[in-house]
């Protein structure tokens, strides 16, 4: 086959410029852009429509009952003290030091006006602290709008606890200052059995790594499908409007097939940078921005966990070939279509393929199906699955490198192939009008009529 | 290798089948350097086919082409200006944008595809639509654009499909200028039309094939003669119907016309015959021509039917012939060639 880089360039040129000026490339990176912004302020959008990060402020009411502690202060440094700061080897969170105190505790005197700006929204509750006549203990009631399952209720439940215990051990004639030796916490540590082994993930990073892959494997599907479909339809429009012919007399359908797809797999990466631009500097800037919008910040920003280098390597060359595979043959089998309504229909068994790689790559990477399943493995080597489900188990830390490599190699060999396959029909398909397609058809082609 | 004949196009022996039906059966012809070269044929005779496997378009089953001694799949694409009989343009795409895009997958550089883009388009008179898309176009200048598509990179050989049909007068005028410029520039042409006048008008050569096969074929003054027979133009004034001329042996009105007719004269019979006949009968003779039959009656009596007549392809032994006899012109089959079923009785 004759292949004239110069005829490859200027294929893909067109097709970059002439499907990147349509008003679906535009209206798609917009709506792009906006979903992708929506993705990375999430957080700061998150709080500011249903108020989190904003200061909960609980007020107390002590009465006459006299507690051994002060209830508000204490019950504030309870609340506020930043979750899993106890726990070894947290998920890299520094425990928001920058960050303002989530609870202010209020203590005031009057329970019925504290009762009324809980109901009027004001404040999230107002805690009663009383005394029992019987036994001399402390009581807590607790007045919201929330359900007692919730979250702030269910911390106020574990902090009132401890004031109960104070007051008790104040009781029993155990001061202050001695009870702060009471409540440090033990020296305790967790041992592997095999300690050879690498040390097993937590529940964070295992999720962390299956969102990883579950990320990836949705944006490689969406180039697929929707980049797929872009070459399809670039095929059948030249095919339908005659104008296929005139281009072969200046060049061949295998040039004509890898301009195309070199050129919308151009546009496509285009695309990606132009949402993953903005998307990455407003993931950055969410301090910033959520100070500007919402008057407080929501922490410090890191990489997502899970996210290394070598992933992200691995993903780059997964998705252009994974991408190649798919458009090549996406653009050969258009070439068998009369009219572009006919396309959905050819291409919808590339379609299956290709979410069925995605779902099986989804759920082995939300726990749904088990990654160390032989299937999941075998199918993370078989080239139109492995972009999925190789890069899903490699975030999962599930495949090491020479997985990666193999599965490179196998794909790499593949779309040379595909490439050969698309072409031969492109080469047939073409100049076919009026037939339908059908699997008689493709079987006369591949024996190679022309 | 040496050749004591200059040809440059030569096509040997093509078949090519389209699963039962036969496309190409044996077609052979060559094509000298620098010649307007007329390809003939009914609708579904298979010059489409032909032309899309000198462009290496399509394969042919057995046979071969070849440019200068060289196959024409091997040949550089750029060898070739191609308008194809389905007009195609991209519809969405700018004028110019497509023609330098055009230009530049034959190697033209894209300044200098646009800078000839441009003057084509002038030349055209139609250098206000080089930015607009090509689907606002109407179709006439549609196939002027396709015509610059075709010629813009000056391509030593032109393969045209019907280039003239479906333009008014003023732009086939235009084109045919364009045409014969191209041929002055040393262009080999090989045009398909279905408009004899042309193939006399600007055809060196000519082939004609009928079913995938070579009907005749040669220099056009040699295959005019090659019949043996001889046609009269006569006009009389004030007589259009010529009833006499049924006195006359082995003659007879081939074409009535109101500013002439056309006369079939049998090899045998002196045409100046015709002539004493008519003044004879003291008719006052205003013209008197004695010519070879015209391309198009060469048409009709080897293929059987009118250049525009289609002809529908079904699988091997075909059915012969048209749709039954052309209203009013009265055509007959010529004298006795068994190449054709023959269509309608003479006048």
């Amino acid at each position: 086959m004759r292949m004239d880089r110069g005829n490859v360039i200027a294929v893909a040129r067109r097709e970059y410029v002439a499907r990147g000026s349509t008003r679906t490339f535009k209206l798609t990176t917009i709506l792009l852009v906006v979903v992708g912004l929506g993705i990375a302020l999430a957080p700061v959008l998150f709080r500011a429509v249903f108020g989190e990060g904003k200061q909960t402020t609980i007020e107390v009411v002590v009465g006459d009952s006299n507690p051994a502690v002060d209830v508000g202060s204490t019950l504030g440094a309870i609340l506020n003290v930043p979750l899993g700061s106890t726990a070894a080897g947290g998920t890299g969170g520094t425990g928001g030091t920058d960050a303002p105190p989530k609870f202010k505790v209020v203590t005031v005197g009057d329970a019925a006006d504290a009762r009324a700006r809980v109901l009027a929204g004001e404040t999230a509750g107002l805690l009663i602290v009383g005394r029992q006549a019987s036994d001399d203990d402390l009581t807590f009631q607790y007045v919201t709008k929330e359900s007692a399952a919730n979250r702030v209720p269910q911390i106020v439940r574990q902090a009132v606890a401890t004031i109960a215990i104070e007051d008790r051990l104040s009781g029993a004639g155990i001061p202050l200052a001695d009870q702060a030796q009471i409540f440090s916490a033990p020296v305790y540590s967790v041992a592997q059995a095999d300690p050879n082994a690498p040390p097993p993930q937590s529940p964070d990073e295992l999720v962390a790594g299956g969102a990883i892959g579950f990320v990836l494997a949705i944006v490689l599907f969406m180039a697929i499908v929707l980049y797929g479909q872009w070459i399809a339809y670039s095929v059948a429009e030249e095919k339908s409007s005659r104008v296929m012919e005139v281009i072969l007399g200046a060049a061949t359908p295998f040039e004509l097939l890898s301009g195309k797809v070199v050129g919308v797999g151009a546009l496509a990466l285009t695309q990606y940078v132009i949402v993953f631009v903005p998307a990455t500097a407003a993931l950055l800037l969410q301090n910033q921005i959520a100070a500007l919008v919402l008057g407080t910040t929501v922490g410090p920003i890191g990489m997502p966990v899970g996210l290394s280098i070598p992933l992200l390597l691995a993903f780059g060359v997964f998705f252009i070939l994974g991408f190649a595979l798919y458009a090549v043959l996406y653009a050969g089998a258009a070439a068998l279509v009369s009219r572009t309504e006919d396309i959905n229909q050819i291409v919808a068994p590339m379609t299956l393929v290709a979410a069925a790689g995605y779902l099986v790559a989804v759920y082995s990477s939300t726990g749904i199906l088990d990654a160390k399943a032989t299937f999941v493995v075998v199918m993370s080597f078989v080239p139109f699955f492995s972009p999925y489900l190789m890069l899903s188990r490699l975030g999962a830390g599930l495949a090491g490198p020479l997985d990666v490599i193999v599965a490179l190699a196998i794909l790499a060999i593949t779309v040379p192939f595909a490439l050969w396959l698309a072409a031969r029909f492109y080469a047939a398909g073409v100049l076919m009008y009026g037939q339908r397609p059908s699997l008689r058809l493709m079987l006369r082609v591949l024996r190679g009529a022309r | 290798m040496s050749s004591l004949f200059v040809v440059s196009l030569v096509l040997d022996n093509l078949t090519k089948h389209f699963g039962t039906v036969t496309a190409l059966d044996g077609i052979s012809f060559s094509v000298k350097p620098g010649e307007v070269f007329g390809f003939l044929g009914g609708n579904g005779a298979g010059k489409t086919t032909t032309m899309r496997i000198v462009l290496d378009i399509l394969r042919a089953d057995s046979g071969s082409v070849t440019w200068n001694g060289q196959p024409t799949a091997e040949a550089p694409r750029a060898t070739w200006g191609y308008l194809p009989e389905e007009r195609g343009l991209y519809p969405r795409m700018g004028v110019l944008d497509q023609l330098v895009f055009l230009g530049d997958l034959y190697k033209l550089s894209r300044k200098e595809a646009a800078r000839r883009a441009k003057d084509w388009l002038e030349r055209f008179q139609i250098a206000d639509y080089a930015k607009r898309r090509a689907e606002e176009l109407s179709k006439g200048n549609q196939q002027k654009i396709q015509f610059i598509a075709a010629v813009l990179h000056e391509p030593p050989v032109l393969l045209m499909d019907e280039p003239f049909v479906g333009l008014d007068p003023v732009n086939v005028a235009l084109l045919k200028e364009a045409f014969l410029e191209m041929k002055g520039r040393g262009a080999t042409i090989v045009f398909s039309t279905h408009q004899m006048e042309m193939v006399e008008e600007l055809c060196e050569s000519v082939v004609l094939i009928d079913r995938g096969k070579v009907v005749l074929g040669g220099p056009v003054r040699e295959v005019r003669r090659s019949t043996g027979r001889q046609v009269i133009r006569l006009a009389i004034d004030g007589d259009t119907e010529l009833a006499w001329l049924a006195d006359v042996p082995g003659v007879r009105v081939v074409r009535p016309g109101q500013d002439y007719a056309e006369l079939d004269v049998e090899q045998s019979v002196d045409p100046e015959t015709v002539l004493r006949a008519a003044l004879d009968r003291g008719k006052r003779v205003t013209q008197f021509l004695i010519d070879d039959p015209s391309i198009e009656e060469i048409f009709i009596e080897k293929v059987g039917r009118k250049p525009t007549e289609e002809l529908h392809l079904v699988g091997t032994g075909a059915a012969s012939g048209g749709p039954g006899a052309p209203a009013g012109s009265g055509a007959g089959a010529g004298a006795g060639t068994g190449a054709s079923t023959g269509t309608g009785a003479p006048a």
